[in-house]
């Protein structure tokens, strides 16, 4: 061990630690009177937001409501909670899943409701939810806090109004005590709810796949990987693009001449955008099957056989599928499909839906 | 900019010192340079910390009454199970009225010699900080008189206001009071956004049958949206701004107790300018789209009755 020898050194003739105890405190009480200093949360704190560096900017309103230990906490216990529904049997974990990514069963293509009740599209994955601009296959929501509201208001889901969810939890003591520790208010209110089940998805952030890894330099892809990268690059990334894995635009990829469900159109009123859906983020891929809104395809290769022979035309088919010669849809070969599969599957994020951070507790 | 310049380098100088406190006594020169130069940031900081002077200055209260009325009479809601239907619409359609009501937000008042009051705005999920927000609806009477605090004293002339709650309010997410929805706000929730603007009643000349959103012989017309897109024209944006001038100017001061009556006319709203209401086939307003005529005739369906000094 080395051994520290000191002596007290003189400054201006004052003993120099009196003098770096004295500044100390002088910085110290100083700077405690401007709030421009924010503290930089602990980088193992894993209750603290932090954006990965290679993600666009945070769309969620942190400034409203700042992530805490004690409000992910109990935004996770809503989560996993049935009273959200009417008969207290439906919860969001019942459509959203961790092992899945927080997407649904595959047994379950369309949502499952109260009393049984079918919903009409597939539920989506939970993830990078902090940096979406639009949520559900529609874009009817634009902002996170809203999003729950549509599953417990919707008829064919929890079935529960509002109001009634307030009232039975401001009648459970339980809650009422971790809503008055988390906000410090004396009554739950909507926004209190709301703003806890926000903190808890705002975490839900997956980075980590394998192609995370390729990305930083961590990772070589496997040749078929990587050969299905540069087809995706190619054939893919127009819509499915940047680090999120989709434009969020809206697009008609082909489903169908005709529309049961207009899709963005409801939102807009626009005939433009009938058959119009939200472009998925491609995080995770593997294990969100069934596939499209409407729950159309249940493997990745029966995706990709409909974007190269099975699309159909209608007027609002998105011109990215217009062929030269006439034909729709994106020309890829057995083989080619094998290997982008291959990549796909790099975009699986395990330590995301392996994450102890976001199991059950009780 | 000076100031957030000057926060960014004493963050870097904090994390400079903190390293260098682990090697204190081995290295104390790096140490007091540091603390110098932190020293200097620190001390100069403290210039903007000091508060202009401020002019004394002579606040009142200014109140704004809304009064809802229907064409030159008077209005008033009856229960939806009522047969009577004692008003006649711009296509001689009988009807009743069982909700009306109107967010109002963004006030501001002005006046000759350049007074300005505008209403503080706060979203937040604390009923008790949502500032700026009022739902006035005619079946609460208090919901109609809307106290402006600390309004400046002078002559004032002018009231502006938004009806609707505009995107400002909507990209803060939830908030708590007057736009909770278990508290009665109207919020929209599968186009996440607030209803602005809502009548119903009904009328012998809306259909008989129920539909999915609507009960019989309803009338529900329901405004809202707003949002703006560049690249989609077709969304609808039915927030709307009234500029209203006073008849007269009135004075704000502190023993002084002005008030405006502003007249909401429901007959400018479904008989207006830009939109006459046919209940037989305009019954069920749930959506932008459907809502952005009758929402044009907000501009003038807000008139200032009379001022009381």
């Amino acid at each position: 061990m080395r051994k520290i020898t000191f002596s007290i050194p003189e400054f201006y003739g004052w003993p120099t630690h009196l003098l770096v105890g004295g500044l100390l405190c002088l910085l110290l009480a100083g700077c405690r009177s401007d709030d421009q200093v924010e503290p930089l949360p602990a980088p193992d704190d894993p209750y603290a937001f932090v954006a990965p560096a290679n993600f666009p900017p945070a769309t969620y309103t942190f400034d409203n409501n700042p992530v805490s230990e004690a409000g992910f906490r109990l935004g996770k216990r809503l989560f996993f909670d049935p009273i959200l529904s009417l008969d207290n049997t439906v919860s969001c974990n019942s459509c959203h899943n961790q092992s899945l990514a927080f997407a649904d069963f595959p047994l379950h293509p369309v949502s499952i409701g109260v009393g049984g009740a079918t919903g009409t599209r597939n539920a989506p994955q939970l993830v990078n939810l902090a940096f979406r601009r639009e949520f559900f296959w529609d874009g009817g929501a634009t902002h996170l806090d809203f999003v729950p509201l549509n599953a417990i208001e919707n008829p064919v889901e929890m079935q529960e109004e509002i109001g009634r969810v307030i009232d039975k939890l401001n009648a459970d003591p339980e809650y009422s005590g971790l809503f008055g520790e988390v906000f410090g208010q004396n009554r739950i209110n909507t926004p209190q709810l709301l703003h806890a089940l926000s903190q808890f998805m705002a975490l839900m952030i997956s980075n980590q796949s394998l192609y995370d890894q390729h990305l930083a330099g961590e990772y070589s892809l496997e040749p078929a990987e990587a050969r299905g990268l540069a087809l995706f690059e190619t054939h893919c990334q127009g819509c499915h693009s940047g680090i999120l894995l989709t434009d969020e635009s809206y697009r008609n990829n082909g489903l169908d001449s005709s529309f049961t469900d207009v899709g963005r159109e409801l939102i807009t009123a626009y005939e433009g955008d009938r058959g119009k859906f939200m472009v998925p983020s491609l995080r995770n891929v593997a294990l969100t099957s069934p596939y499209m809104h409407n729950a159309r395809f249940n493997s990745l290769q029966a995706v990709l056989d409909h974007y190269s022979d099975g699309m159909v035309d209608s007027p609002s088919l998105d011109p990215t599928f217009r062929r030269e010669d006439g034909r729709l849809g994106i020309p890829l070969s057995e083989t080619e499909k094998s290997d982008l599969i291959a990549f796909l599957k790099t975009l699986t994020d395990r330590n995301f839906t392996n994450n102890p951070l976001f199991f059950k507790e009780q | 900019m000076c100031c957030a310049a000057r926060g960014v380098i004493q963050t870097v100088a904090y994390f400079f010192i903190f390293k260098i406190l682990n090697m204190y006594l081995s290295n104390y020169k790096a140490l007091c340079f540091a603390l110098s130069i932190l020293f200097v940031f620190s001390a100069c900081r403290k210039e903007d910390d000091v508060p202009e002077p401020a002019e004394p200055q002579e606040f009142g209260t200014f109140d704004l009454v809304f009064d809802n009325v229907y064409g030159d009479g008077e209005l008033s809601l009856v229960g939806t199970d009522d047969e009577n239907f004692d008003y006649v619409n711009g296509n001689n359609q009988d009807f009743n009225i069982t909700l009306l009501g109107y967010y109002i937000t963004k006030i501001e008042l002005t006046g000759p010699n350049g007074e300005y009051y505008a209403d503080e705005m706060a979203t937040s999920a604390d009923p008790d900080e949502v500032k700026g927000f009022y739902h006035v609806l005619e079946s609460d009477a208090n919901s109609r008189t809307i106290r402006l605090n600390e309004v400046p004293a002078g002559k004032y002339d002018r009231v502006n206001f938004t009806i609707g709650v505009d995107a400002d309010a909507v990209s803060e997410g939830a908030t708590g009071g007057v736009l909770d929805p278990a508290e009665g706000g109207w919020l929209w929730n599968w186009d996440a956004g607030y209803i602005g603007f809502a009548f119903e009643g009904r009328s012998p000349a809306s259909p008989a049958e129920a539909t999915q959103w609507a009960p019989e012989n309803a009338v529900q017309l329901h405004i809202g949206g707003w949002k703006d897109l560049p690249d989609n024209p077709s969304m609808v944006n039915n927030v709307k701004r009234n500029s209203i001038p006073f008849p007269s100017s009135v004075s704000v001061g502190e023993r002084l107790e002005p008030n405006a009556h502003i007249e909401m006319n429901l007959l400018t709203m479904i008989a207006g300018p830009h939109a006459t209401v046919d209940f037989s086939t305009t019954f069920s307003v749930h959506a932008p789209a459907l809502g952005s005529e009758i929402a044009k005739n907000l501009a003038t369906a807000f008139t200032v009755d009379h001022v009381h000094q």
